[in-house]
This record gives C-alpha cells, structure tokens and sequence, in this order.
C-alpha cells in the first residue's frame, strides 16, 4: 500500500489557526501569573477566589444558569416534540423565531424588557426576585437558538411519529409518552443545549447589568475597569468553565449517539 | 361471532377521500390481509382501527363496544409498525414489559409475561440487549412481542416485512402465522405483497382507491376474482379482448378463433375478456379444450418454471410450463399450438 503523501498546505494552516487562537490565550494566562515582580505566581487567582464578590456572582449565575436550564427543558422538549408530530409544517417559523435572538442585538432586547415590565402593572423590577424571574425569561430567550437547534437535531435522528404511536398502542397517555420515550431518547441532545445554555448564561453581561443583578459578568466587567491581573486571571477561570462544559459534552454525547442513531 | 366490525368507515383528508364506504365484519380469531397497491387506503383503515386516525364517519366496533372515537392507549389493540418501532433506549426486557409498566402490573408478574413472550418468539437469551445489536428480523420479533404482551384483543399488522430480505421475511412470515394461531388472536395484516396475503390469511381484503375491491379466502381471490382489478393485482393473468358468440354457453370468438369459457354470469353487451392463468395453459393441442395458436415472441427463465409468451390474433398470452429436464424450449417466432381446460377461465367485463 501506497503511504499517503503529507499534505503540508494542511498542517500550515491548521498550525497558522491554532496560533491565532491559543496564542492570545498563551498571552493571557502568562500576564494573570505575573502579578509578582519577576516571578510566577497564582497571586491574582488566590485574590479573584479570596474576593466574595466572586463567589456571589459564581453562584448567583450558577443558579440562574440552571433555572434558565430547566425551564427551557420544560418549555422547549414538548414544543419541539409537538411540532414534530403534528404541525411539521410550522417548522421553518420557528426556525426564524429562534433565531431572532441572534439577530436583536440583546442591548435592545433589555430595553424592551424594562421599559414593558419596570412599569405599571407588572413593576417587575420593584423587587429582586421578581427581577430574578424577569432575567431568567431573558436568559431563556438568550439561550433559546441553541436549546431549540439542540433538540431538534436530536428528535430529527427519532423517528418520533412511529415511537409515539408504538406507545400509544401499547397504553401510554401523552405524558407517559415524553417521559418514558422521547425524553431518554434525547438525553444526549438535552445534555449539549443544556451546556451551550449553561455557558451561554454565565457568560452573559448587558441582561444582568441593567436588570442590576449581581451575576458574574458584570463582577468581571467592573473588574476589567479597575484592576489589570485579576480580569485577566478571571478570563482564564471562565475559559476553563466554558471548557469543562465542552469536555463534558464531548463525554456525554460519545456515550449515546450511536444508539441514538442506529437503534430505531 | 363477529368480534372486529367495521361499517361505512369514510376517510376524507380534506378533499381528498383516502377510504370510501369501507365495511367488513372479522370474527374472532381471523386472519385478515388488507391487501393493495400504496396508496389505496390500506393503511389508513389500520390505522383508524388503532385509532391513529380518526375516520371522517362510520363506526369501528370491538366485541359491540363503539371504539370508533376512543383514543389509541385505551383500545387494547397492539401494532407492530414496519420500522420496528423499538424503544431505543430499553433493553429488549424493557420493550416487551413497557405495555405492562404502563399498566402498572406488578413487577414479578411483568418478568414473567416478558419471559413468556421472549420464549414464544424464541429470543429469551437476548433479553438484555439493546435494539441496536439486534438484526432487523430479531428487531421485529421483539416488536411483536411487545404487541402481544399487553394479551391485545386485536394484533395489527404494518407492512411488517417490508423491510428485512427475502429469506428472513419467509421465515418470520411463518413465526407470525404461529404464533397468531396459537394465541387465537383476531390479526389484521396489512401488505402489498400478494404472496404474503395468500400465505398467511384466512381472508383477503383487496382494495383499490378507497374502496373494497373483493373481500375473500385466498382461492376465492385467485381463482375467481370479482373485479378486473382484482385478476391483475392478484398473481399474473391473460386477458383476451373477445366476442361473445353464445351468451347461452359461453362461446366466443378470438379474432378466427373460437373458445368456450367456463364462467361467464349475466353478459349484458358490454364488451368481454377472456381470463386464464398463465399455469393452466399447456403446450400442444388438445380436442374437449380451448385450443389456440399463435406465435413465440419471448421465453423467459424464472428457475422452476419457464414463461412462454405468445402473441396470438395479436393479442400477448403467457403460460407458465415447469422446468423439468425433459422440456424442449420453443424457440423465438416458431408457431406453436397451446390448450387450455373450459373450467379453467372465464368471461369478466372490461372495466373502464
């Protein structure tokens, strides 16, 4: 057999890419550990996670991440699955539905947001759990391309129809049908939204800064205006949030996707 | 005693009329083969028997109960589909037991109708695999396992060996008449395999377009099919535009030819076709039976038989002759002399 010639068109770009994208991260990672004169140190790290203004916004967007999580799955799975069985047609309208977000820069979106709910009757903005669960609908619209496109990839690779109707056969109700049929079936593409989401949510700053909630990003942004290693040390800390999230992605769907694909 | 009945079932999506004044009575433990082209409505009449569709009007009834606007989960009817329709993510355990999970049976009972089902279809060792380990054919022997283990009153049939070859497909073909005959059970199949629904079914439901074409046993259906349609679905047949010469005792004429049919009914002037299987015809000539002459245009090769098509007063004719080692082959455009028995064909009027 024949080896393959190498093809060094590819590896240069592939080299020229990974340059552009890890080298800036090179240069952040070396500038939060310099916080010392002349010597490597953890110095701005142990300051960020000293700093309890951290630790609020971590947990405070953690929270709001994982509500926003689970009312999406509440709100999206049986919307999707719905629209798979009965109104296929309705489709390409709530692809552009779910993409709006995308396209309404989310500076506008927040304005609508206060200028409808901050007043009479709802005053939504009076109280902060009410504004907590203004900023979770937001957060839901935000995250609402990525939880949409999730699921239906993932009930696209079912044949939905035909398993529904086979557990119907066999006594199921409608709820029985999503819970013990659809839903398992799409764990893996449940799991993927529901990280993107994840990251998505505690990344977001313009919702949580005019909604004046004390998230994680704002605490980052106000950080950045001050100080110069700590922003930099928190960049990492939230690159590597995002990537344990992709890690896990990866780890989730290697598990279920052939089944998934192969098993109807 | 009439168990499924289904009367002047009507189908309409919107304009379009899928299933017109459909009605049969199924007794209990019938085998019963919707049989048809796609897109005669076969499927759509099944369906409205699970209660997958609603029909437009009619009444469907199970044992004098009116099922006809019950949803499919309180029917007690099982299906099996022709995609399998396995859960995915359950074991082959968890897919026979689903309908008695759903049912809230108790768990020592739901292992043991599982284990039941698994020993009637012979799969008890696969147990804990998934649908994706399992071969097409073990999917859908798990499928019907499924269907029966909820003890159904009525087993439906979509195409179910549609999808597997040619050797799984007979083999299954068997297992299901079995099994259904073992269990009693009043089973609906539908398919557009002609093979299939003269192997298996007590009666066949023809349909065309919507409507019943003939309702019989599989001999009714082949050897005196009602309709045109019918005869052409149903096995391969000849033809012949003829002319009535007697309607008294069936003679006719084909072009120079005269033949004597052995059915012909009520010959009311429209215009008549002689019908004869390709098997009942014979080479050579023969006095007391239809004797025709005509042309060698083709011989085809089918293994255990060979075709012979003839062109006889212009009009094709095929008969079938065994291959047996002693046959000498006619050869392309030789004249040739075949014989037909007058009971074994027919006068049918010509549909439009």
């Amino acid at each position: 057999m024949k080896a393959q010639p190498i093809n060094w068109w590819a590896i240069f770009w592939i080299v020229l890419a990974a340059l552009y994208f890890f080298l800036p991260m090179y240069g952040t990672l070396d500038f939060s550990l310099r916080m010392e004169r002349n010597t490597i140190s953890l110095k701005a790290y142990e300051i960020v996670f000293a700093d309890p203004r951290f630790w609020q916004g971590f947990r405070y967007s953690t929270l709001m991440a994982l509500i926003t999580i689970i009312v999406s799955i509440i709100l999206f799975v049986p919307t999707v699955y719905w629209m798979y069985l009965k109104v296929p047609q309705a489709r390409p309208i709530m692809e552009i539905i779910t993409i709006l977000p995308f396209v309404i820069p989310t500076i506008v979106y927040v304005f609508g947001l206060i200028r409808t709910f901050s007043r009479p009757p709802f005053q939504l903005t009076l109280h902060a759990l009410t504004t907590d669960m203004l900023i979770v609908a937001g957060y839901v619209v935000i995250s609402m391309p990525f939880m949409f496109r999730a699921i239906d990839v993932g009930m696209r690779a079912l044949d939905v129809r035909t398993l529904t109707e086979a557990a119907q056969s066999l006594g199921s109700n409608w709820f029985q049908v999503l819970v013990y049929v659809i839903v398992p079936n799409l764990r893996v593409a449940i799991l993927s939204g529901a990280l993107i989401s994840f990251a998505t949510v505690m990344g977001e700053l313009i919702l949580a800064s005019f909604l004046v909630r004390p998230a994680l990003a704002p605490y980052m942004a106000l950080l950045g205006l001050t100080k110069a290693y700590e922003p930099a040390a928190l960049a990492i800390i939230s690159y590597a949030l995002t990537w344990v999230s992709l890690g896990l992605l990866q780890l989730v769907s290697r598990g279920g996707t052939t089944r998934q694909l192969t098993g109807r | 005693m009439t168990h499924l009945e289904l009367s002047h079932i009507r189908k309409a999506f919107g304009p379009a009329v899928v299933v017109e004044d459909f009605n049969l009575a199924v007794t209990q433990g019938e085998f019963i083969s919707f049989l048809g082209p796609s897109g005669c409505g076969k499927t759509t009449t099944l369906r409205m028997i699970a209660g997958f569709e609603l029909p437009t009007a009619g009444t469907i009834t199970i044992d004098s109960t009116d099922l006809t606007n019950t949803p499919p989960n309180k029917r007690n009817v099982g299906m099996v589909f022709q995609s399998y329709a396995l859960f995915p993510n359950m074991t082959v355990a968890h897919n026979v037991g689903y309908g008695l999970k759903i049912t809230s049976k108790s768990k020592t009972e739901m292992m043991q109708r599982v284990h039941e089902m698994l020993a009637l279809i012979q799969m008890e060792e696969f147990a804990q695999r998934y649908p994706f380990q399992l071969s097409g054919g073990q999917q859908q022997r798990v499928a019907l396992a499924r269907a029966l283990a909820i003890r159904p009153k009525l087993l439906l049939l979509d195409e179910p060996l549609s999808a597997l070859d040619a050797k799984i497909r007979l083999e299954l073909r068997h297992e299901i008449r079995r099994i259904q005959r073992q269990l009693g059970l009043t089973t609906i199949y539908v398919t557009h395999d002609q093979e299939e629904a003269l192997s298996l079914s007590d009666r066949i439901v023809v349909m065309s377009k919507g409507k019943i074409e003939q309702v019989g046993t599989p001999t009714e259906i082949y050897n005196a099919p009602a309709t045109e349609f019918v005869a052409r679905f149903v096995g391969h047949i000849n033809l012949l535009p003829v002319t009535v010469l007697n309607p008294a005792n069936g003679v006719v004429s084909l072009g120079r030819q005269t033949l004597r049919a052995g059915r012909f009914g009520q010959l009311n002037g429209r215009p008549v076709q002689l019908a004869v299987r390709p098997e009942e015809i014979n080479l050579g000539a023969k006095p007391d039976a239809n004797t025709l002459n005509g042309e060698v245009e083709s011989v085809t090769y089918l293994g255990s038989i060979v075709r012979i098509g003839l062109r006889i007063e212009h009009h094709p004719l095929s008969l079938d002759v065994f291959n047996e080692h002693t046959l000498k082959l006619p050869r392309i455009s030789e004249t040739l002399a075949i014989h037909f028995p007058v009971d074994a064909c027919w006068l049918m009027e010509k549909s439009d």
